[in-house]
């Protein structure tokens, strides 16, 4: 065992990234969909129930090509944030995630899915509607989806409200971003039952998309310029959109069977 | 939670048959003891609860039933053939929260007998060729960790390699903490499995025990062509306590249980424990278009 101080000095570092991961001018969906994309026309509805606000999606035009970019919002202002849930979607984005991802396999179009949530809602409605339901579906779509696919984990990709929309072919991370299994709150928990341990939950349980990166759930870390992309904005968009068209242009070239079975075998390697 | 003795009797159960395929795995039925209904509390004797499939004949409450027990009471007398799938020791992370998380594994691999939280069999169901792939709530509380992931997707595959159906006894606390992300990338794993069953245009029926919670609910459990749970099993993605903590809302009666979900169009059905072979057969039967 390390002692108490150097025990200390690791959680309060790796606390430190998740807070960093969560600081509230970093990047958002939205804001990237305005800057990379042309003539973005937000569909909505999930035309079961309602319209998630947490999930927003739509055809564009990005590099020379029609995409239909969904991403997960987390709001930029009080007043936006509570319209977005803080990121945290309902079983109605998962499925209307599903519906627009449907439509790009129609119209051929690659899917681009920006991810960006501590995790799905957890709420009596939600789980009336089918929470695990809606991302098991997603799920199933990605791994299916006979069109390219590409995520990027924005700031924080949390548990399978993250995953749902992470099956891509190619998996992009901005450097500071985290990906894990469940908030370190909820793992804290979980493991010591005390969510204040949230600290020492960050320091075991490594949410670095570093971490990510190594058991191939992520393929590719973007570099933020220190201290980081809310500090550099533009910098890291440009950067989001030349690895993205990169990607897409090297997907359009492999042929959709092999891309399907690749996709599926990589997926059922996943985390070793 | 007022499980103790129900986990008590499964304690008593034989173990250690992983190793030990086809015949063996039929139960040599524990001899001592008594067992107590968790909900009304009249005890039995535990050979007589488990002859009852741990359903206590006073209340109908459906008690805890382990990995090898599940495939005993739902193949064919003298036809399970449990699949001995060795996956190592994983430890992603290096996790330690004062005891090592290989040793929790030891541990729980001593106490159940089990090499993870899922068991599998090749078996007869009703006179149908399945596949069964149980979970066992006792080992780290059915938690999906990489392991336990690898062997569902390997029974996955072997259903497909030899055309049997796929029946998966579900019953999970949900992600396997001590692994991180590893364990949430087994909802892929999962799920990429139990797309080769779907390709494959083989029926996959799975069955939901109480507890059913997380990332399994939110994969494999429900991505197949017919959900069945049992009688009160609490099923969802998140807890009902996490739910009321974070929101401060009562929850309604009966929430996340199985026959809320039925009533809200989330199950196929709710289904008595003694009655789910037949069940979950005659729907194999027909699928496979036999009469
Ligand atoms: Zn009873």
């Amino acid at each position: 065992m390390s002692t108490t101080i150097e025990t200390t000095e690791r959680e309060r570092i790796a606390f430190a990234a998740v807070e960093l991961a969560r600081h509230p001018e970093r990047p958002r969906a939205l804001q990237v969909i305005a800057a990379i994309t042309s003539g973005w026309t937000e569909l909505r509805g999930d035309r079961l129930f309602g319209d998630d606000r947490a999930v927003v999606g739509g055809p564009a035009r990005l590099g020379g090509r029609s995409v239909m970019v969904i991403g997960q919002e987390k709001g930029t202002d009080p007043m936006t944030r509570a319209l977005h849930n803080f990121g945290m979607p309902h079983p109605e984005g998962y499925r209307k995630a599903v519906r627009l991802m449907r439509q790009a396999e129609k119209f051929s179009m690659p899917v681009l899915c920006l991810v960006d949530t501590p995790a799905a809602h957890a709420g009596i409605g939600a789980e009336e509607r089918g929470q695990a339901w809606a991302i098991a579906d997603a799920l199933l779509c990605m791994l299916g989806l006979r069109t390219p696919t590409v995520s990027v984990v924005l700031s924080e990709g949390g548990s399978g409200g993250a995953l749902a929309l992470a099956l891509a072919d190619r998996v992009l991370a901005l450097e500071n971003a985290v990906y894990t299994v469940a908030p370190p709150e909820t793992c804290a928990a979980i493991l010591y039952r005390d969510a204040g341990q949230r600290a020492r939950a960050a320091a075991a349980l490594r949410p670095g998309v570093d971490t990510a990166n190594r058991i191939g759930l992520v393929d590719e870390l973007i570099p933020e310029p220190p201290p980081g992309a809310h500090a550099h904005a533009p910098l890291v968009i440009a950067a989001i959109r030349g690895a993205v068209i990169r990607h897409l242009d090297e997907l359009r070239d492999i042929p959709i069977d092999e891309l399907v079975a690749e996709r599926r075998s990589r997926y059922r390697a996943a985390g070793g | 939670m007022d499980r103790a003795d129900a986990v008590t009797s499964r304690r008593q159960a034989p173990r250690n048959r992983l190793q030990a395929p086809g015949p063996e795995l039929r139960p040599t039925a524990p001899t001592t003891g008594t067992v107590a209904c968790p909900r009304c509390k009249r005890r039995f004797v535990a050979e007589r609860y488990a002859a009852d499939l741990n359903v206590c004949s006073e209340c109908g409450h459906h008690g805890v039933v382990g990995a090898a027990q599940r495939i005993e009471q739902l193949a064919d007398p003298n036809t399970a053939e449990t699949l001995a799938v060795e996956v190592g020791d994983r430890d992603p992370l290096g996790f330690d929260d004062g005891v090592p998380y290989p040793q929790r594994v030891a541990r729980a691999r001593e106490r159940t007998g089990l090499h993870e939280a899922f068991l599998t069999a090749r078996a007869s169901l009703a006179g149908n060729p399945v596949m069964l792939a149980c979970m066992d709530f006792e080992f780290l509380g059915g938690s999906l960790g990489s392991g336990a992931g690898e062997i569902f997707a390997r029974a996955c595959e072997m259903a497909v390699a030899e055309r049997r159906a796929l029946v998966a006894v579900c019953t999970s606390g949900g992600a396997r903490m001590q692994e991180g992300i590893a364990s949430l990338a087994q909802m892929a794993r999962c799920s990429a499995g139990v797309a080769e069953v779907i390709d494959a245009r083989l029926p996959y029926v799975t069955i939901l025990g109480d507890p059913c919670f997380g990332g399994v609910t939110a994969s494999f459990a429900v991505q197949s062509d017919v959900i069945i749970a049992e009688p009160g099993a609490r099923i969802g993605f998140a807890g009902g306590r996490v739910i009321e903590q974070a929101t401060h809302d009562k929850l309604p009666d009966g929430f996340q249980t199985a026959e809320f979900l039925l009533a809200h169009g989330m199950v196929d059905a709710v289904v008595e424990r003694g009655r789910l072979r037949d069940a979950v057969g005659t729907l194999i039967r027909i699928y496979s278009g036999r009469a």
